[in-house]
């Protein structure tokens, strides 16, 4: 039986101030080194399953449980082994930030408090630099990066955490199509190199790696498909889901 | 120039410089987080709590250290609950604490005791003594020790707080950390400028500084510097001009301000 990684059964989240759930009603289960993506029109609730995963969503109803750990209790110490990029991530001009600190931050949770970064820690953040090709920006202030550029390094600073579950949150949006490409193969050799397990969420259908091993679609808040690449497309077309929202 | 006995010109000295390093490196934290709703509040809360230390005849450190405390405490979680903007919480807790700082101060009997809240407002530099100059040594040491040893949750909380707590930093006790350190500094800092100027002192040298400097390292060494210089220049300019200490030192800082914006790399084009 294949070891599971992420299990939410009858999940409801509710931002705070709505009365409607967000989510509702939902039942997932992740197995380890799944490729798994989730589609759906914008509003269908992908981010915020994404981050009722993560626990930066409080639960209304039901149960996340991440690695064995109800993310409800203590949810710091399940997140040092989830790297998380988020959707359209923009920092200020002026921001004293530098890229190779930023990328580094992506292991302050697993360093845990009163440890610095050390040797090895900066060079697991430059192979992350390497790997997504921002190198050669590792001094230049983040806030002076373009939107694509400052998404590679969201994405550098996930891979730097070294996490076991990665949850990518429409990560190429503002990548061109060559970028997005490439990108896409660096994920998907990570993924199956390191034995992660990978939760896309995108709402563009040209995004989906060729690579992931199921797909769930997502519509008003529920998860309306889920099964293999071609059966959930398919479905999801007959459904009439796709022209509603996705963009090919 | 009024001619001063040379020990309280040297507390005053250090007091300047001490307020300067403590304040500004508070302030990276108030201008990079956005926090001047809260901090502001809280320098106000901090006044207010010093005025009633008056009326009680009791240390107006402590009621101010009280003050601001229990605000800290309430308003991290009530800004976050209730999802408050800040121009709604200033606009509440400002004149509160104001209005508070007044009726308490009404109530104060004698002309010395007048004299004091009058420090409590404006700031009363020559009467910092020799105990308050420890404990303001003590909490630069305090904070400085704290930056050291937390930086990197500091580093992550100032460039995104939900990256943070998505990788696992516990955000909310390094926010709740520092918002109690604003409360703190404002506290100590009463004497120096006063309840309402101090507030210019902790913003004013961190957003000089980040007018220059892209590396948050950086800028917490340049800020204090800055900090400390003004708070001098300010002092020595107050002695030369008879200004009040306080206003001098804020308008100093806040020239620095403006000439740093204007001198800012981060604002050309290109």
């Amino acid at each position: 039986m294949p070891e599971m990684v992420v299990k939410l059964r009858d999940v409801e989240t509710t931002y705070e101030g709505e009365h409607l759930p967000a989510i509702k009603d939902i039942n997932l289960q992740v197995d380890l080194s799944e490729f798994l993506v989730v589609v759906g029109p914008n509003g269908s609730g992908k981010t915020t399953l994404l981050e009722t995963i993560n626990g930066l969503l409080k639960v209304t109803h039901g149960e996340v449980i991440v690695f064995g750990h109800d993310m409800a209790r203590n949810p710091s110490r399940v997140r040092k082994d989830i790297g998380y990029v988020p959707q359209d991530f923009l920092s200020e001009p002026s921001a004293p930030f530098i890229v190779r600190d930023v990328v580094l931050m992506g292991r302050y949770g697993k360093l845990g408090v009163l440890r610095r970064p050390e040797r090895r820690d900066l060079k697991i953040a430059e192979e992350a630099m390497r790997l997504v090709g921002i190198d050669g920006f590792a001094d230049r202030p983040i806030g002076k990066l373009s939107g694509g550029e400052q998404q590679k390094v969201m994405i550098a600073r996930a891979i730097a955490q070294e996490p076991r579950l990665l949850l990518l949150d429409e990560p190429f949006s503002n990548l061109d199509i060559d970028s997005r490409r490439r990108m896409s193969d660096t994920l998907c050799k990570l993924h199956d190199e390191r034995g992660l397990t990978t939760i896309m969420v995108t709402h563009d259908l040209l995004s989906i790696p060729e690579r992931c091993d199921r797909i769930i679609v997502m519509d008003r808040g529920r998860i309306i498909v889920d099964g293999e690449p071609k059966y959930a497309m398919q479905k999801a077309e007959d459904l009439n889901i796709l022209v509603r929202g996705l963009s090919l | 120039m009024i001619p001063l006995p040379i020990q309280i010109i040297i507390t005053a000295i250090t007091a300047s410089i001490l307020a300067g390093i403590t304040c500004s490196l508070i302030g990276v934290f108030v201008v990079q987080m956005k926090l001047s709703s809260i901090g502001f509040c809280m320098s106000h809360a901090a006044f207010a709590g010093a005025a009633l230390g008056l009326l009680l005849s009791t240390d107006p450190l402590i009621t101010a250290l009280a003050f601001a405390t229990v605000i800290a405490l309430i308003l991290g979680p009530l800004s976050e609950k209730a999802k408050l903007s800040p121009e709604v919480i200033i606009g509440i807790m400002f004149s509160l604490t104001m209005g508070l700082g007044f009726i308490f101060l009404n109530f104060t009997p004698g002309l010395a005791a007048t004299r004091q809240a009058l420090g409590i407002l404006w700031g009363s530099i020559f009467s910092v003594t020799i105990d308050d100059l420890i404990l303001l040594g003590l909490l630069t040491f305090f904070i400085v020790l704290l930056l050291i040893l937390f930086f990197k949750e500091f580093q992550a909380l100032m460039f995104n707080r939900k990256l943070a707590e998505a990788s696992g930093i516990n955000t909310s006790l390094f926010y709740f950390l520092i918002l109690f350190l604003i409360g703190v500094t404002v506290a100590f800092s009463l004497k120096l400028v006063g309840g309402l100027l101090v507030f210019a002192l902790i913003v004013n040298p961190a957003s000089s500084a980040l007018q220059f400097i892209y590396d948050l390292k950086k800028v917490m060494v340049v800020s204090p510097l800055i900090g400390a210089s003004t708070c001098l220049l300010g002092f020595f300019s107050s002695l030369l001009l008879n200004f009040p200490i306080g206003s001098s030192i804020i308008i100093v800082s806040s020239f620095t301000f403006c000439v740093s914006v204007i001198l800012s790399p981060k604002r050309r084009r290109g």
